[in-house]
């Protein structure tokens, strides 16, 4: 009877997801209630996780719960933590939640909310959440090794070494696009300035109070800097207000960047406990509330989606970025739906806390489906303001026109009616000189949250606050992986260099140290310096590239994955990476091929920087700019370069990977696995 | 609070009253939050050390800046 309950229960959530699903893909004309959005979401997350992951756990990766994982074999206290379930869940969940699910989906909102919806869902059910679940259980069966070495022994040495650069060449694209965003969500705008600026002051009296005053004491230590970091955000405004003071915090791109870069280096050069560490404790709560706060703030408030399910720039010719939706809805959306990135924590820290394997469905899987919610949360906020509100917002000048009423008309001409001083009423309600051009999805997700939680909280009134609460959340933990990706980087470069020459690579000798974080941020600063100069607005050209390279690191991941799946004798049951593999291979080296030769001068680089240089040498562009506009055509060549190297390395795994499975299948090649041996769990039963 | 056992059995608290089971289930929640944001992973490490026997058993202090040194080595954030 009770099993008959059960499945009765199943097919309802199956059968109201599937009745959201078709409403959302299906409903034309009026605005749409967030909803159904949530409601399709979250019933396919509920019948994914009921039936595909159980099948992945118990027939694909057979987890089992008698077999000591190595946090219970090596218990050291330190990294090998036995770790309660539910805390885990959380613990993975807050490092793999950066700014990728809430930045990509509203760049892909300019599709209209449909595509980025579906892909949001589906991609994480059958992908990214595979793709996480999977390589956890692969490093908890190898005593939590690293992706790279993970890839070395399974796949080819060669493949570990293309692993590792191309993590290193991910964090150094993904450093510099998320500084831009935060680059373009601060500029000219001193309380968001004021406020961020504030939080490294804060950030530094807590280093002192976690390592002298009260050691380790997070949580208490977290209170007060919270309370700190709210008090900044009011005390934005009075900075705004008070013109001398809003004189010094409005900053410009260049300066912004300038002031990021410097930033980076401090970070990363410093002790880790005087600024990144207690950050990271600060931004890790905020993170975690605000994030709550928009979920609750959705389902209070259940606005309308006012963004049509389809856009007229499925066609290619988008404002904020250019290109069809195949591909580059998908590159677009990354993180939310696949990120390579996860695969890094999963094969990281993760494995090494797990107490059970069977913990590993819930974890991975489990906490990827969550990620995929935040992106369908943010792809809501973007919707649920006016098209051409979010078009203003998101596209630069150079496409939409460079005055207000210009680029309201040209907004407008699209189908998306805008005025002037709807831009100029909406800047002001939020406490902002200008609310034109800043793509990047900060701002207009801003916008969006500040909606939601003024109507829950506050009204009109609080528009602004929220509206800077939000900037400086999203800041916040993008500065978070700024620092902490920047420190992180300064290792690998000195791990390489050490092999060239050993003194570089001694983490404690200070020229070491300063070398290495020097070059690290010089890598990165340089591509968020090109994006801030770039007239296409940056995003146009970085975050594409940010996309390219981190779904080539999934596939990576995927292809180890394979690989270590036909090792254990699953070829039955192989699909469940490989298709996933094959998908992220058709879309990198499509979008690739396309950002590198396309002769659309706003999709392929190498065709914009050779329309630069028809202009020069027409003599259209004025002298003075000639300087500038060679560099932009020197950075175009550099991103289409960047973009062939990441593809080719990725080819050679993929082919040396196909050898190796053809080896094994078709020749008898003995597969050897290279787990640890099975141990029996000393713990009993239970949980 | 107090320590947290290590193997999960549910503790027999099944007929207890609401405010009790109420009081059990925040004190595991305050724990939960402690071990999540790393509050508790100095009395982690202590007790650990201890079930192994160490010879040197490190500071608060000490603890503290070792395991920042540790945590921040390696890829601990993403995108």
């Amino acid at each position: 009877m009770k099993h008959l309950l059960g499945i009765v229960a199943w097919v309802a959530v199956a059968a109201v997801g599937a009745l959201a699903l078709a409403t959302i893909a299906w409903h034309r004309g009026e605005p749409i209630s967030a909803t159904w959005f949530v409601l399709a979401a979250v019933c396919t997350y509920l019948v994914a996780y009921r039936l595909y992951s159980a099948f992945l756990a118990a027939k694909v990766l057979a987890l089992d719960n008698t077999r000591a994982t190595p946090a219970e074999r090596r218990d050291d206290g330190r990294d090998f933590v036995p770790t309660n379930k539910w805390v885990l869940f959380g613990h993975h969940f807050a490092a793999i939640a950066g700014p990728g699910p809430l930045v990509g989906p509203t760049l892909a909102a300019q599709f209209g909310y449909l595509p980025g919806t579906l892909w949001l869902i589906a991609g994480a059910a059958f992908a990214g959440c595979v793709q996480d679940f999977v390589i956890l259980f692969c490093s908890i069966r190898r005593d939590g090794k690293t992706l790279g070495e993970m890839a070395k022994d399974e796949v080819s040495k060669r493949g570990g070494t293309i692993a590792q650069l191309a993590v290193l060449a991910i964090m150094i694209i993904l450093l510099g696009v998320v500084a831009l965003v935060i680059v373009n969500a601060l500029k000219s705008s001193p309380w968001a300035t004021f406020t961020l600026a504030m939080t490294i002051p804060i950030a530094l009296l807590l280093g002192v109070y976690l390592r002298f005053l009260r050691p380790g004491r997070v949580i208490e230590a977290s209170v007060i800097g919270v309370a700190l970091v709210m008090f900044a955000v009011v005390a934005g405004q009075w900075v705004a207000d008070a013109p001398a003071w809003a004189a010094k915090f409005t900053l410009g791109g260049v300066t912004l960047a300038f002031a990021l870069i410097a930033y980076g280096f401090a970070a990363s050069a410093l002790p880790v406990w005087l600024l990144l560490a207690p950050r990271d404790y600060l931004s890790a709560f905020i993170k975690a509330g605000a994030i709550f706060s928009l979920a609750a703030g959705i389902l209070l408030v259940r606005p309308h989606v006012l963004m049509p399910p389809l856009t007229r720039f499925v066609d290619g010719n988008g404002p904020v970025f250019a290109g069809k939706i195949f591909p580059f809805c998908f590159i677009t959306i990354a993180c939310g739906a696949i990120s390579g990135f996860h695969s890094l924590i999963s094969s990281g820290t993760t494995p090494k806390m797990i107490q059970r394997e069977g913990h590993a469905r819930f974890i991975g899987y489990g906490a990827m489906l969550l990620e995929s919610f935040v992106g369908v949360m943010a792809m809501v906020a973007a919707c649920a303001m006016t098209p051409g509100v979010y078009f203003a917002i998101n596209s630069p000048a150079t496409v939409v026109g460079a005055t207000p009423d210009l680029a309201a008309a040209t907004i407008s001409s699209w189908g998306y009616p805008l005025t002037a001083d709807t831009m100029a009423a909406l800047a002001h309600s939020v406490g902002e000189q200008t609310l034109w051009n800043r793509a990047g999805g900060a701002p207009s997700l801003a916008v969006g949250m500040a909606h939601i939680f003024s109507r829950t909280i506050g009204g009109e009134r609080l528009l602004s606050i929220w509206y800077h609460f939000a900037i400086m959340f999203e800041a916040l933990f993008i500065l978070t992986v700024l620092d902490a990706g920047t420190r992180v980087g300064r290792f690998m470069v000195q791990e390489l260099l050490g092999r060239v020459w050993k003194p570089i690579g001694r983490m404690n000798w200070y020229p070491a140290i300063v070398l290495s974080s020097g070059l690290i941020v010089a890598a990165w600063g340089y591509f968020l310096y090109q994006g801030v100069v770039d007239p296409l607005g940056g995003i146009n050209s970085l975050w594409p590239l940010f996309g390219i390279s981190n779904q080539l690191l999934a596939a990576v991941a995927l292809v180890v994955a394979t690989s270590i799946l036909l090792k254990m004798g699953k070829l039955k049951w192989i699909w469940v990476t490989l298709a996933p593999m094959t998908w992220l291979v058709v879309i990198t080296m499509t979008a690739s091929y396309q950002k590198i030769f396309s002769a659309n001068p706003r999709i392929g680089f190498l065709s914009y920087a050779n329309a630069l240089g028809a202009q020069i040498a027409a003599g259209k562009i004025p002298a003075a700019k000639i300087g500038e506009m060679q560099r932009v055509m020197f950075n175009q060549r550099l991103d289409a370069a960047v973009t062939a190297v990441l593809a080719v390395m990725f080819l050679v795994l993929l082919v040396e990977a196909v050898i190796d499975w053809h080896a094994i299948l078709a020749r008898g090649k003995e597969a050897k696995l290279h787990e640890t041996a099975y141990v029996a769990t000393q713990w009993a039963e239970g949980d | 609070m107090g320590p947290k056992p290590k193997k999960h059995g549910r503790s027999g608290h099944g007929n207890s009253t609401f405010l009790v089971s109420l009081g059990m289930t925040l004190s595991r929640l305050w724990q939960g939050l402690r071990e999540w944001s790393g509050d508790a992973a100095y009395e982690t490490y202590v007790r650990c050390a201890r079930k192994h026997r160490v010879a040197t058993v490190l500071t608060r202090e000490e603890f503290y800046v070792e395991q920042l040194q540790r945590k921040y080595s390696r890829i601990s954030r993403c995108c």
